[in-house]
């Protein structure tokens, strides 16, 4: 049992989506163009205060940030699971604060000491 | 009559323990004084003499009333708390009537029900139906009462089209605002000016339906305690004409704190609504101002909104104050305080500063190698001076004036340096035949006293025993003598201070008074002045005049006490504090603070009570709770302060004095013998001026401190008060 176990790892794995690295590509491609498209509406629908270039600036942050990925699998995957953002986004089933989730590396963090929350105002 | 029950109940308790046994009755044993009443059946033991209304109250069971009043004489004029007794013709007026042996009480009986909703048809039916533009609105008794006990239809129908009964309204002056049609003649108002306030200025004219409350001509109604009427007033007659159409008190959250207009802590309630006061109550506390407030406490508030320092400033190289950030004005403060020598270095508080704020300015101070730390209320510091505790309190307490039999007051004017002691002592003057006599300039108090004289040469005949008076004191049980600390503020405040300790000590010796009686009372003016004595401050400022500092910390010193040519030359001034006033006027830096209403803080009353203010609003602007500025400051100086929260500066406190977190207890002082052995040295004589308080009428009582002097509502009552005067009324 087990050997045929190990056995069929070596196999061809089944595919998820896409069968090669261009329909990959391509499904990717088309997850970002709608994406793109998608962000005006983001920004007023949620009425975040971001601007709609700093919002496609993320977008591209976002997709860049797996560009390193060449398994396939891993690829298609990452891309239903980007499709399924974009549709939660889309139809606002999201709220404001996951979409400024996105943003939270902009967020200064907060002082720990006494001086820096005397200065910022809040109470230590 | 309540009161005494649980006192009753830990004797019978302390004494049940030596009977043995078999002497115990299995009976149940009501004490032979009282009367047995039932209320709807249920038995209650109350003292002879109790009103059914509060033998009622024992039972559990409130009667619906707006002419009663605890604290007020019994009127019985509004019929409201009509109740049927059984075997009585008619339903009898509860708030006045005594209870008999057996009687028994029907609050909820038809005849009763029947009662109070014919009582309320009446008073609705002159009654405006204006409760959406009246300011009593949610709370008032007419409305509560009317939705528990009055009748679910009218039969109010005006068929003439005559109208409502229409009153004027009156005007008393800025405070109160009267609706006069609103009335419904509950004389509450009346009773509290002429028993409690002492002002015989209200009163009604006219009978039934033509009755009318008022002052009889147009003139204010000069008292110090007006504004208790706007609480007392059960419907929206009497409303407070600063508060007016500015809230609903079901849109306000009320934060219990202290109030520090005087030194007394009246406990007050704070009204807050989008970060702003709306309005001052007083809240209940037996031991301070049961419940009565001063107009000051009550309406100083809109001066927390003016004048307000909200960012630091810095005097830039014109000499011109320049807005600014924190950091920079602490750096500039550092970089001035290179090179200056502790000893180079004064602080000075003012009267409004909390306990924490003096904690951490003196520790501050100290590790900068200064020792020089002064209050700006001058009080006697040779001598034992103030390191005993006994010598600059009220020993007696507040509440222990209701026990003494003679006070004698020495320059000092109580009804305006501590408006609510004096109407109890007022209150223990008609209840308690107390004897009042007063040495100083001759002033209303409201009640009757004896004028002993103007100067300190009484005193001293009084402390040497020949003075006519002495038998009086002698032969008095509990005797008072209060001294204010106005008058301390004179070049001979130490030998006055001396001859009234002598003087305390030998009426004490001389009367009957009993071992635990204090009879030394120090009547303080401002809220910081205790709490700065107990942590080690030096009163006045005499000790920066000699040195002459290079450097100045100004902690809310908003009395002028010091000024530039009493410094060093160039001297660096640092004005920290609230309100722009005299002390930020002076001032090279200003750090902004928070007022008592903007911060959790300890505060000492004159009894050496601590109480704590709780926070209501933010600090506007820039400002932070005082001692987080100081810590902040002593961080950039290098000398860091070792609490980083308030708890860990409640615990330095508790360090330096433990009486300073006790909160609402009272640490008994003692040592007088001692303190006036130690005193034997005294250098100073007394003067031949007389004691003039500086509060002397009416006008001068309103604006004392920074936050009254920029208080709009105060100004106007000045100015109704200067007008008041020259009035032919």
């Amino acid at each position: 049992m087990a050997s045929r176990a190990v056995q069929q790892g070596f196999k061809q794995v089944k595919p998820i989506l896409s069968t090669n690295h261009h329909e990959a590509k391509r499904r990717v491609l088309n997850l970002y163009k709608a994406w793109y498209r998608q962000i005006p509406y983001v920004v007023k629908d949620f009425d975040v205060p971001i601007s709609v270039k700093m919002g496609r600036e993320k977008v591209r942050e976002m997709f860049n940030k797996n560009k390193h990925i060449t398994d396939i699998r891993t690829i298609d995957l990452l891309v239903i699971k980007g499709q399924m953002e974009l549709v939660e986004t889309a139809q606002i089933w999201k709220q404001r604060p996951h979409i400024m989730k996105y943003f939270e590396d902009t967020v200064n963090e907060r002082p720990a000491d006494f001086l820096g929350k005397f200065y910022d105002g809040h109470d230590p | 009559m309540l009161r005494l029950w649980p006192l009753r109940q830990v004797v019978s308790s302390a004494g049940a323990r030596f009977i043995p046994a078999c002497q115990k009755s299995t009976a149940p044993e009501p004490a032979p004084e009282l009367v047995e009443v039932f209320v709807n059946d249920k038995q209650v033991f109350v003292e002879p003499g109790t009103t059914v209304l509060q033998a009622c109250a024992v039972a559990g069971i409130e009667i619906p009333r707006f002419c009663y009043h605890e604290r007020l004489s019994i009127a019985g004029n509004c019929r409201m708390c009509l109740v049927e007794v059984e075997r009585s013709a008619k339903p009898i007026a509860s708030c006045a009537m005594p209870v008999m042996k057996g009687m028994k009480v029907k609050t909820d009986s038809p005849v009763t029900k029947k009662a109070r909703e014919g009582v309320m048809e009446f008073l609705l039916m002159n009654h405006p139906l204006d409760c959406p533009i009246c300011d009593q609105g949610g709370e008032c008794d007419l409305q509560d009462q009317s939705m528990n006990f009055g009748s679910d239809k009218s039969r109010f129908t005006d068929i003439a089209f005559t109208g409502k009964r229409a009153v004027e309204d009156k005007n008393v002056g800025p405070l109160v605002k009267t609706i006069m049609t609103r009335c419904i003649h509950c004389t509450r108002c009346i009773r509290f000016a002429s028993e409690v306030a002492g002002v015989e200025d209200l009163g009604t004219t006219g009978r039934g339906n033509e009755m009318q409350v008022g002052t009889y001509v147009e003139k204010m109604l000069q008292s110090e305690l007006s504004g208790n009427v706007i609480d007392l007033c059960p419907v929206g007659a009497l409303t407070s004409k600063p508060y007016a159409f500015t809230a609903r008190p079901w849109e306000t959250r009320k934060i219990e704190s202290i109030d520090v207009m005087d030194a007394l802590g009246s406990n007050i309630v704070v009204s807050m609504r989008t970060n702003e006061v709306m309005r001052v109550l007083p809240r209940v506390n037996e031991d301070i101002n049961e419940e009565w407030i001063s107009d000051k406490t009550r309406f100083a508030y809109d001066g927390l909104k003016r004048q307000r320092l909200t960012t630091p400033f810095l005097k830039d190289a014109n000499g011109q104050l320049m807005q600014t950030d924190w950091e920079s004005a602490f750096l500039a403060i550092a970089r001035k305080l290179q090179g200056v020598e502790g000893s180079q270095m004064a602080a000075v508080a003012g009267g409004l500063v909390d306990a924490e704020a003096l904690t951490s300015l003196k520790d501050l101070m100290n590790r900068l190698g200064c020792e020089t730390l002064c209050t700006e209320e001058i009080f006697p510091m040779d001598g034992s001076g103030t390191d005993f505790r006994s010598n600059y309190l009220m020993n007696t307490t507040i509440a222990g004036v209701e026990e003494a039999d003679v006070v004698l007051f020495i320059g000092t004017n109580p009804r305006f340096e501590a408006p609510v002691f004096n109407a109890r002592v007022r209150k223990s003057w008609i209840h308690n035949d107390l004897k009042v006599a007063m040495i100083g300039a001759p002033v209303d108090l409201t009640y009757e006293y004896e004028h002993l004289g103007e100067t300190v040469d009484v005193i001293e005949k009084l402390a040497g025993g020949n003075h006519p008076f002495c038998k009086v004191l002698e032969s008095a049980k509990r005797p008072m003598v209060v001294m204010g600390s106005s008058c301390l503020q004179r070049s001979d405040g130490s030998a006055l201070h001396f001859m009234v300790s002598t003087l305390a000590n030998r009426v004490k010796a001389a009367s009957g008074a009993d071992a635990e009686w204090r009879v030394l009372n120090v009547l303080h003016r401002v809220a910081s002045q205790v709490a700065a004595l107990d942590l080690g401050y030096s009163a006045g400022v005499s000790g920066v005049r000699e040195a002459k500092p290079q450097m100045l910390f100004l902690l809310g010193a908003d009395e002028g006490a010091i000024t530039r040519s009493d410094l060093a030359d160039g001297a660096f001034v640092v004005y920290q504090g609230h309100h722009g006033d005299q002390g930020a006027q002076m001032a090279d830096v200003i750090l902004p603070g928070a007022a008592y209403t903007e911060k959790d803080a300890t505060y000492v009353n004159t009894e050496g009570r601590a109480q704590l203010t709780r926070q209501a609003v933010t600090p506007p602007g820039m400002a932070r709770n005082d001692w987080k500025v100081l810590r902040a400051l002593s961080e950039l100086l290098g000398v860091t302060l070792p609490y980083d929260k308030l708890q860990e500066v409640r615990q330095r406190m508790a360090e330096i004095s433990p009486t300073l977190v006790r909160v609402g207890e009272i640490e008994e002082a003692n040592f007088f013998k001692q303190a006036i052995e130690a005193t034997k040295a005294g250098k100073t004589s007394l003067g031949k001026e007389p004691l003039v308080p500086p509060q002397q009428v009416l006008k001068d009582f309103y604006m004392t401190d920074s936050i009254t002097r920029a208080s709009p509502t105060m100004a106007k009552c000045v100015q109704a008060a200067t007008e008041a005067e020259s009035s032919v009324h």
